[in-house]
């Protein structure tokens, strides 16, 4: 099989997976431009933005000459099942010819997830899938681990633009890492060079912490959210996602009882606001928000797609988040024409009211 | 008590469910005027720009209530009504969005969840925030529910006889409901939530309009539940929520019943779930060779083009019969 699976946040996990069972794999394009307009093209205009992209993307790696599709989907009502369904739809209807292969939580489809992986599994034993697994397991986490350290000191680094060149850098050691004994060796050296990025010092109490919640594929991928992480870090902010790759699998994938996942906390935390699960992760992110709060975060980031269900409910349940908690939010709709000027003036300006209100001079909602 | 309750969303197909209920418990019962202009208007002001249409109207309805001075405000989060399938993302935040839209509706929400695995809502654990907030005992809350069911089923009897759901409204006040009898030449499958088709404002009355010009107009409700399901199930996953699959079912219904000379599926913008189904079933309509046409409608759609659309729709099917 000619495997390939789409951006959302860093592929590698995916990669290591199919590479380790013997498939070739296509490494997919990271999504640009033209990605958005195939997927729009071809998507029913109400579709909502996640779905549009991963259709481009899709097609982007079938022209490279993927035939088998890998790609998880959310979880809850708002999921994967119709995505993939109409995907295929559209997918055929244009003449392609590939296996869409999509993982949803476990605890929801035990049969459905084992018979999707026998299909990836090949003539592999089950012994070395399970080795599989683990060891992508391990290389998610330790990505992660890095990436909250770049997310820090993005914030303080004297020469602009070093943290983002040295997390590329490590992106790849990391990538090409296929042994424990390998990895452990590129997480020692990857650790010295976040330690080597030359820091400003700054006043605990001047340091701004902005949270980014919302909806999982546009928290996750850097290419369809105007890399707000980054911009953020420029302005001077240290930046934690909602979402990371590996606590969507500590959640979804692993048992809860051996489950590191803080996931069932969150959701308790976000029951004021939204009673039940309502899908994607609109409940999710009303508790962390108030877990953003309790640990002193001063602003939140939310980031919803264009035409997201879950999230228009959040949105609308936000400004009362916001004025309860006393804690400003700024919500950014994302779709293919997203003004990026726009949205980055409003960034900034965003920054400049924490930055006043941390210094005690006023105090405004912005929503 | 006064309790209002919304002339939107699934007011359109359980209504005189909740309102035999309500009635029976010994309440008086407010509903909004049919959707106009002004109350599209209020919804659009209170809700966030990209929200579905249905939800914008729904929005307004509950404004208009507010300042009737109703007591309670009954708004029910449906969450389920059959098994392994629930209703979209926003009917299951609709209470915790109302909240906190209207922050002086505090205390004066009753949103019973609605968890079944069948249609037929009138079991009493779907009502217990009801029972708490009127202080009702179990026996008062089960002796309603008996009569609310009764009636609701009867409603639905008459959709199935033909009639549309504004009629059956009416008629299942009536002792007797005679039989629906078609009489126009060609048929029409008609697809489209409840609060789209049967909202005056969104659809423009499209049911009635079509039997003003001689068609027999069929919809999802005028179906045994068991034929959508057949038709469901054959697709490899069940797919979107509760009355998507309902919608997307008859339509396929309607393309393999020989009858059916052509579908219309009404959608409100903004609706991410019917831009789905509505292209999967445009997909087909080649394979069928049966016409397919989409309605968008806004908050600006105008009548006559509304009109014209369908009048072209309707020339094409007759002349397209007439060839054979
Ligand atoms: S959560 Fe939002 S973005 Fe994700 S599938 Fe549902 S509607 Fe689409
Ligand atoms: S199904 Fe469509 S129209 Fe109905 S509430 Fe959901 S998004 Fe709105």
């Amino acid at each position: 099989m000619k495997v390939s699976f789409p951006y959302m946040g860093t592929p590698i996990g995916y990669k290591k997976i199919a590479a380790l069972l013997g498939h070739e794999v296509i490494d997919p394009p990271k999504p640009t431009q033209r990605t958005i307009d195939l997927g729009v093209k071809y998507s029913p205009e109400f579709a909502c933005f996640p779905m549009k992209v991963l259709l481009g993307s899709y097609i982007e790696a079938i022209e490279l000459g993927a035939d088998t599709l890998i790609s998880s989907g959310g979880h809850g009502p708002c999921r994967a099942g119709f995505y993939g369904e109409v995907q295929s739809k559209i997918l055929r209807s244009m003449g392609y010819d590939v296996d869409l292969i999509i993982f949803d939580s476990i605890k929801r489809d035990f049969l459905g997830f084992y018979r999707k992986v026998k299909k990836i599994k090949g003539k592999h034993s089950w012994r070395d899938v399970w080795y599989t697994l683990k060891f992508s397991y391990h290389t998610i986490k330790i990505l992660d681990f890095l990436e909250q350290q770049i997310e820090t000191v993005r914030a303080y680094e004297v020469h602009k633009g070093q943290s983002t060149k040295v997390w590329e850098m490590i992106e790849k050691k990391i990538d090409g890492a296929y042994s424990d004994a390998e990895l452990d060796r590129v997480k020692k050296e990857a650790q010295e060079m976040i330690d080597e990025i030359k820091l400003v010092q700054v006043p605990e109490e001047q340091k701004i912490r902005i949270g980014i919640v919302g909806e999982i594929y546009v928290v996750m991928e850097s290419s369809v959210n105007m890399r707000v992480e980054e911009r953020l870090g420029e302005l001077g902010c240290e930046v934690r996602r909602s979402q990371y790759l590996s606590e969507w699998v500590d959640f979804n994938l692993i048992p809860a009882r051996f489950s590191p996942s803080r996931e069932p906390e969150i959701l308790r935390k976000g029951e004021k606001y939204i009673e039940i699960i309502i899908g994607g992760h609109a409940k999710q992110n009303m508790g962390a928000i108030v877990d953003y709060k309790e640990q002193g975060f001063d602003g939140i980031v939310h980031l919803m797609p264009f035409g997201c269900l879950p999230e228009l409910i959040s949105q609308s349940i936000m400004p009362k988040v916001s004025e309860d908690l006393d804690i400003p939010v700024l919500t950014l709709s994302l779709d293919e024409q997203t003004g990026r000027a726009n949205s980055l003036t409003r960034l900034e300006a965003f920054v400049d009211l924490i930055r006043t209100r941390k210094n005690g001079k006023c105090i405004i909602q912005v929503s | 008590m006064k309790i209002g309750v919304p002339r939107a969303l699934l007011y359109y197909y359980y209504f005189p469910l909740w309102q035999k209920l309500l009635l029976c418990l010994g309440h008086e019962v407010v509903v909004s005027p049919e959707t106009n202009k002004e109350i599209v208007d209020l919804g659009v002001k209170k809700s966030v720009p990209e929200i579905c249409v249905p939800i914008k109207i729904f929005n307004g309805h509950v404004e208009n209530l507010l300042k009737k001075n109703v007591d309670y405000l009954f708004v029910p989060r449906m969450v389920s009504v059959e098994k392994g399938c629930t209703f979209c993302p926003k009917f299951l935040g609709l209470p915790d969005m109302v909240r906190s839209t209207f922050p002086e509706l505090e205390g004066k929400l009753i949103s019973p969840k609605i968890e079944m695995n069948s249609e037929i809502i009138a079991e009493p654990h779907c009502y217990q925030e009801l029972k708490d907030v009127l202080n009702l005992s179990d026996k008062e809350l089960r002796k309603a529910l008996k009569v609310a069911k009764k009636h609701w089923l009867k409603f639905r009897s008459i959709s199935k006889k033909g009639y549309l759901i504004s009629e059956a409204l009416d008629l299942v006040d009536q002792k007797t409901v005679p039989p629906f009898e078609n009489q126009g030449d060609i048929t029409i499958g008609l697809i489209g939530y409840v609060y789209d088709i049967y909202d005056e404002f969104v659809s423009m009355n499209v049911a009635k309009r079509m039997r003003g010009l001689g068609v027999n107009v069929v919809t999802f409700e005028m179906l045994e539940e068991r034929i959508i399901d057949r038709e469901v199930k054959q697709m490899s996953k069940v797919l979107f929520w509760t009355f998507s699959n309902k919608i997307f079912g008859a339509g396929m219904h309607f393309y393999r019943n020989k009858r059916v000379d052509g579908i219309i599926h009404i959608t409100a913008f903004g609706c991410g779930p019917d831009s789905l189904l509505g292209k999967m079933l445009e997909l087909d309509s080649e394979k069928f060779n049966k016409p397919f046409m989409t309605v968008r409608v806004d908050e600006h759609t105008g009548e006559t083009h509304l009109q014209t659309r369908i009048e072209a729709f309707i020339d094409m099917l007759r002349k397209k019969k007439k060839k054979g």
